[in-house]
Formats: structure tokens, sequence, C-alpha cells
């Protein structure tokens, strides 16, 4: 996954519900150094008897925003859906030059 | 002196070149095949029964030189043994980071330990509580062992009686065979307990959170004020488990620490077999005073149910005496009036 766009990411799940592996599994592939570079990362652990669904939300460096509802996605689908935009922002870096 | 019976190699040749009709029951791979007993000198007494394996290696269903089985054999232990455990996700923590939290959960457990010491208390167990990472996999299935397979008789229930005459040994042998299919076995890696933790449909209640990179706490008692030590360190959350002041203790400002805190995880706790949740997990470590405090609270509301009880008891006779005592001066009051009129 393309992570070096990323500037804050936000993940809401209830750990002992069954759909709230995407979401724990997104936040392992956040590289170690992420966060030190300036990523925020925030976690948010819902109660046990919450039926909330896991949310996602991720914020990119040229300032858009992405929504997911991940408990009907599985961690291909959500990141296929991060790194579509991710893509495109390192297109247009390589064209820059920068 | 020429072999009374003559080898014919001729016929020995003859019998391997013959492709085998009966297939192969059994083979041995391992090198202690088992072997039966001679018969005993004295014909009226049975042969002493034998240990066909070393007495702590029962044989496994799974190959036991794996490094799988055995890491499968350590958690079932770590489950047994742990009553209390913290389950945390860590997502990409490093070397560095890992080797820095432990010595800060170190340094935390000791001090508390030099605390209880000083007032008196026996258990210190501060040296006890590992924090480890796991393999998430094969814990679930050592956790389904451990949940669902209880077996009601230990192996040693039917041994012989040390003093039976009809046996040459007084040896107490468990009568079970070398092959890991037999029933008799009831430890954790016999066939019989892959078979219990295989059924997929008894579900276990920590199911849901054993995916992912997972690390565990294991602490060998359930203490309070230990938990409560340890989420100070790994988990703090500012009103109750407040994580150490600056100047009170620098290294844990360390960026290492903190950039490995804060890919740390706490996703719920093992208490004594229950579920919690990190509410609850949070819960059991606010427990003022731990068991000792428990039990004070326990005696003093006890002591307030005893005295409403003696009372509400008391309330009934109370009130009949009254009743009997006002009807007794009433007509002592009459008995008087009554009296003058004669």
């Amino acid at each position: 996954m393309i992570t070096r766009f990323l500037t804050d990411v936000r993940v809401k799940f209830n750990p002992f519900s069954p759909r709230a592996k995407p979401a724990r599994l997104f936040l392992s592939l956040i590289p170690p150094n992420a966060r030190a570079d300036g990523m925020k990362v925030e976690t948010k652990m819902l109660p046990r008897t919450s039926t909330e669904p896991a949310t996602l939300d991720v914020k990119f460096k040229d300032g858009k925003e992405l929504k997911l509802e991940l408990d009907k996605m599985r961690i291909p689908e959500v990141m296929e859906e991060v790194d579509r935009h991710s893509r495109m922002l390192a297109r247009k870096e390589e064209l820059t030059g920068n | 002196m020429p072999p009374r019976i003559r080898l014919r190699p001729h016929a020995l040749r003859l019998r391997i070149a013959a492709p085998s009709s009966s297939p192969l029951c059994a083979t041995y791979a391992s090198l202690a095949t088992a072997t039966t007993p001679a018969p005993s000198i004295d014909p009226t007494r049975a042969a002493a029964p034998i240990l066909r394996y070393p007495p702590t290696q029962p044989p496994s269903h799974k190959p036991p030189e794996v490094r799988k089985t055995q890491l499968h054999r350590t958690y079932q232990s770590v489950l047994k043994s742990s009553p209390l455990i913290l389950l945390f996700q860590h997502n990409n923590v490093k070397a560095v980071e890992w080797m820095s939290i432990r010595r800060e959960l170190a340094t935390a457990l000791r001090k508390l330990d030099a605390e209880r010491a000083k007032n008196g208390h026996e258990d210190l167990i501060g040296d006890q509580i590992k924090f480890q990472v796991i393999t998430t996999n094969i814990f679930a299935s050592a956790l389904r062992v451990v949940e669902f397979f209880k077996p009601e008789e230990n192996t040693m229930d039917r041994v012989q009686h040390s003093t039976d005459p009809r046996t040459a040994t007084s040896a107490q042998i468990p009568q079970t065979s070398n092959s890991p299919e037999d029933e008799a076995f009831k430890h954790g890696l016999s066939k019989r307990a892959w078979e219990v933790a295989s059924n997929r449909k008894l579900k276990s209640e920590l199911e849901p959170l054993l995916s992912g990179p997972l690390a565990i706490l294991t602490f060998p008692d359930v203490s309070p004020q230990y938990l409560k030590a340890v989420l100070s360190i790994v988990a703090p959350s500012p009103p109750n488990f407040p994580a150490p002041k600056r100047k009170a203790n620098p290294s844990y400002f360390e960026p290492e620490v903190q950039s490995g805190l804060q890919k740390l995880m706490l996703l719920g706790a093992r208490v004594e077999g229950k579920v919690f949740d990190t509410e609850g997990t949070r819960w059991v470590g606010g427990i003022d005073g731990g068991i000792d405090g428990l039990r004070a609270q326990l005696v003093h509301m006890l002591q307030g149910v005893g005295g409403a009880l003696t009372g509400a008891l008391e309330g009934a006779s109370k009130s009949l005496y009254f009743t009997v005592e006002g009807r007794r001066m009433d007509m002592e009051e009459k008995a008087k009036d009554d009296k003058p009129a004669e």
C-alpha cells in the first residue's frame, strides 16, 4: 500500500466484532516510521456491545478526504480504494519532477 | 559350527523381488520402536507394565520436533498458568521500541514490588509478568484446546495399585500405548485434544480478537494493583491510569518508548476464563486495594446487611410487643377506672 501521501488516518472499530478485521489490518499496514514522519493516526476503540460499523477516514496530502465503511469490505479492497488516489498523486509528483 | 537352519539366499532374494500382496500395516519412523516385554521368569506373575515413551513426552498427534507443535504446547501452558492475560495488537513495532517498552515495564514493576515488600506483602509477582509477541493462529488453536478439551479423568487414574500382588513392580505406570491415537491420553497435544479443538461449532469468546499481529501480557495472578501499574505504562488513560510524570521517570518519555506505545493497541483481556473489553480491563485494574480491598468491601456490605436484617426481624416482634404492652396499659387503666366505681 502506498502510504507516503497520507497525512491523517482515523480508524474507529469494535475489536470484538468479526468485521473489524480490515480496520485492524489497515493499521498494521502503516509503516513503522509513518508516525514520526508526520502522519497522524487516531484509533478509537468502541465498547464491546456497540454495533456501530467500523469506519476509516483518510486525508491525503492534497487535501482530499476519503471516508470508508469497512464492515463490508475486505482488506485488498480497502487498499485498492486508498491506492487509487495515491497513485494519481504519485504520478503527478513524478511529472513535476519533485 | 554352521547354523542349524541353513540360510538360503536364493529363497530370500525371491521373496524380496516378488511384490508383497498385503499392504504394509505398521511402519515406525522413529528408532525407538515399541518392544514387547520379555515374558517374566515367574509364570504365576504377570509381566510388569512398561512405559513405552519418556514420562514427560507422551506421544503427540502432530510431529513433536516441529516448532509449531512446541509453540502450541507453550501457549497452552501459558493460557493455563496465567489467569490474567492482556491482548494487544502491535502495528510494526520495531525491536528497539519493544526493548524500551519492556525496560519501562520492568522498572515500573520493580518499583511496585519494592513498595509492596515494604508494606509487608508476600506475593511479589513483578518479575513474572511477561510481554511477548505471539503467533496468532497457533495461539487461537491452543486457546481452543484449553477452553474446550476438558478430560474428565487423569491418565494416572487407571493405574494398577502400587501394592498389587499380581505385578512384579510397584512403579505406577499409565496403561497407555505408544500411539497418539490412544483414547487414554489427556495431554493437550494428543489426538483427542486435536479432535475436540477442531470442532468449528464450538465458539470461543475471544475468537474475533485473534487476528492480525498480536502480543500478550501475562500475569501469574489476578492482581489489580499490578494490572494498574502495567496499564499506566502500556496503555495510559489520564484520570485513573496516568502515565508517569516526566520528572519522576524521564526515560519513559524517550522517543523510542513513546513511538512504540503509539503503535500498541489494547484490545481486551482474558481474566480467569472470562473476556473483557478495554473498559472492562480498566475496571478490573481500578479495583482499589486488590483482593484485600474487595474483601474489606464485602465485609462492610455484609455488616450493613446484618444490621438491616436484625432491624427488620426485630421490627415485627417490637411492634407486637408495643401493641401488647399498649393493650395491657389500656386494660390496666380500664381496671383502675372500674375499681373506684365500685
